[in-house]
């Protein structure tokens, strides 16, 4: 085995299915895993993922990406899509579960998805698409991983499985961040050990990254932010490090987690926040 | 504060050219793999470690060998003096020091010894935790002190703490006994090793927010075993604890070690690392 960096992080030859790859950390996690080598399994919801697609296609290779348009909340279309990627791709090696429901449906950003307030379909809906999606695509995915007897499964968290957002920081805003994100992110930490435990004499390693404050402030769709929204201030400085974090500051820790550079970890979750949930 | 890379890729993201890296315990078993991690990485690696470890050589070695800049400086970083006599020596042959990894400790093997009940909490005698705490503990507050202190003055730097996955799960005795041995004579990990690995979460976390507006990233990783001949009934009792049904690899942490050590790791800091094949997620 290399010890180069280069070929330590290396994703060459290896097959990656990445949910919600066109959202705002996608794009980059996309980036990220096409630069190191890895073939793209694209799925999305958006019209987005199409473009975004044409040009990494454009710049990596046709042969280098696959495009899926979902809606994963459609579980039969997701059923039949996973058995269409099963019977097409020799391979799949990692499993990125990405994509998750941030917007008014979910109670974000709006008064409806408060605590008081929270509706069942609300609720349903974070536990449907955060919860229930990644595992049936791993259930039915991970066949392929099994034979293969190797496979590395990352799920995307949040630091607010961890900790509860504070209400300190939405008062005088129009933003929320509505329990059920905190609670079926917390259950997804919970279904990555009970995987990893289960799989892991399989060769399959189940790990979650869990991000910290990375507020979308470069689109203007219902989950991001205005750069001069006060709120990130506030955000800023719960930090230690002082600043939110930019999404390319995330690629190093996937890449850790889809190459054989991690080898020997399973079970765990990888908190980058800068610093929140240590003071 | 390290600039944000704008391209993830990965050569740069995982570069550490024209750094300065210093390695407690150096010359170790897990100390050299951290050696080859940053060196091929392009850092310039400093082996500081007891002068009966030969740190020079070993070194000089691995330049030889591995085709980076290494030296080994011969030190006690227990004795204060001795770790500023250190700083100033990588000082003088480097001018930078961009990286510190506290890896000393020492770590007496258990697993398969007889006729050590001096390890047994009843008897451990004070002056083997007091010697234990200078090294794993005292050594590693000195070492972040001297060097973290020229880390924060040039507004960056990287301390990495090694801690184990017994600074979160207690050791299981069961894994250390053996038959026919009277209950009062039974071998076990001594009470040192997961106070001091847990006392070192700690101080990453204390370290990561006291010098965070300094540029200073401070990080932990809890390694699991390492494969190293241990007996075999050992091996097979250790397996059933893990959902990976192994020991790790020497290699296995080398990936982790250069990711905390570089900029691809740029947003985190107080955090610790777990790498122990699923032993403390079940």
């Amino acid at each position: 085995m290399s010890l180069q960096a280069e070929k330590l992080f290396s994703l060459a030859g290896k097959t990656v299915v990445l949910t919600g790859a066109s959202g705002y950390l996608g794009r980059t996690f996309s980036r990220a895993l096409l630069e190191n080598g890895a073939r793209l399994v694209a799925l999305g919801r958006s019209d987005r993922l199409m473009s975004e697609v044409q040009g990494w296609q454009q710049e990596f290779g046709k042969d280098r990406v696959a495009a899926h348009q979902i809606d994963m909340y459609d579980l039969d279309k997701l059923d039949a899509l996973l058995d269409a990627i099963t019977q097409c791709e020799p391979r799949i090696d990692v499993i990125i579960n990405n994509a998750h429901e941030l917007g008014p449906q979910t109670g974000f950003n709006t008064p409806a998805g408060s605590l008081e307030n929270a509706s069942f379909d609300q609720w349903n809906r974070h536990f449907l698409g955060g919860l229930y999606c990644p595992t049936r695509i791993v259930q039915k995915l991970g066949v392929k991983m099994k034979e293969a007897k190797i496979g590395s499964i990352i799920n995307i968290s949040t630091m607010y499985a961890l900790v509860a957002p504070s209400p300190s920081l939405y008062e005088g805003t129009e933003l929320l961040n509505p329990p059920g994100y905190s609670a079926s992110k917390a259950a997804l930490l919970s279904y990555t050990r009970y995987l990893a435990a289960f799989w892991g004499g399989h060769g399959i390693r189940a790990n979650a990254i869990l991000p910290g404050p990375f507020s979308n402030v470069e689109d203007s769709g219902s989950n991001s932010v205005a750069k001069d929204n006060p709120f990130l201030d506030r955000l800023k400085s719960r930090t230690c490090l002082k600043r939110i974090g930019h999404p390319t500051e995330l690629a190093g820790c996937l890449l850790y987690l889809a190459s054989d550079a991690s080898t020997y970890m399973t079970g765990q979750a990888l908190v980058v926040d800068g610093g929140w949930t240590i003071v | 504060m390290t600039e944000i890379i704008k391209d993830p890729q990965m050569p740069q993201l995982f570069d550490l050219t024209g750094r300065v890296a210093v390695i407690t315990g150096g010359t170790g078993l897990l100390g050299r793999q951290h050696a080859l991690a940053l060196g091929h990485a392009g850092a310039k690696v400093v082996l500081l470690d007891l002068p009966g470890s030969k740190p020079n050589l070993v070194a000089q070695q691995l330049s030889q060998t591995e085709q980076f800049a290494a030296i080994g400086i011969a030190g006690d970083i227990t004795c204060e003096e001795e770790v500023e006599a250190a700083a100033l020596k990588v000082l003088q042959h480097f001018g930078r020091v961009d990286i510190l990894i506290n890896n000393a400790a020492n770590n007496p093997k258990m697993e398969g010894t007889l006729g050590i009940a001096w390890s047994r909490l009843e008897n451990f005698p004070l002056a083997v935790w007091q010697a234990d705490l200078a090294v794993g503990l005292t050594g590693a507050f000195l070492c972040s002190r001297v060097f973290g202190r020229e880390m924060a003055r040039q507004r960056a730097g990287v301390i990495l703490n090694i801690a184990s996955d017994l600074a979160l799960i207690s050791p299981d005795q069961r894994l250390y006994r053996q038959a026919g041995v009277p209950e009062d004579q039974q071998p076990v990990k001594p009470v040192t090793y997961p106070v001091i690995k847990s006392a070192l979460l700690g101080l990453t976390r204390y370290l990561a927010t006291y010098w965070a507006e300094a540029g200073v990233r401070v990080n932990s990783i809890s390694p699991g075993g390492v494969a190293n001949a241990q007996p075999e009934d050992f091996v097979q009792k250790l397996r059933q604890l893990i959902p990976l049904a192994r020991m790790a690899r020497i290699d296995e942490y080398q990936g982790a070690v250069l990711f905390l050590c570089c900029d691809a790791s740029s947003y985190m800091t107080g955090a610790n690392l777990v790498i122990d094949g699923g032993r403390t997620c079940w």
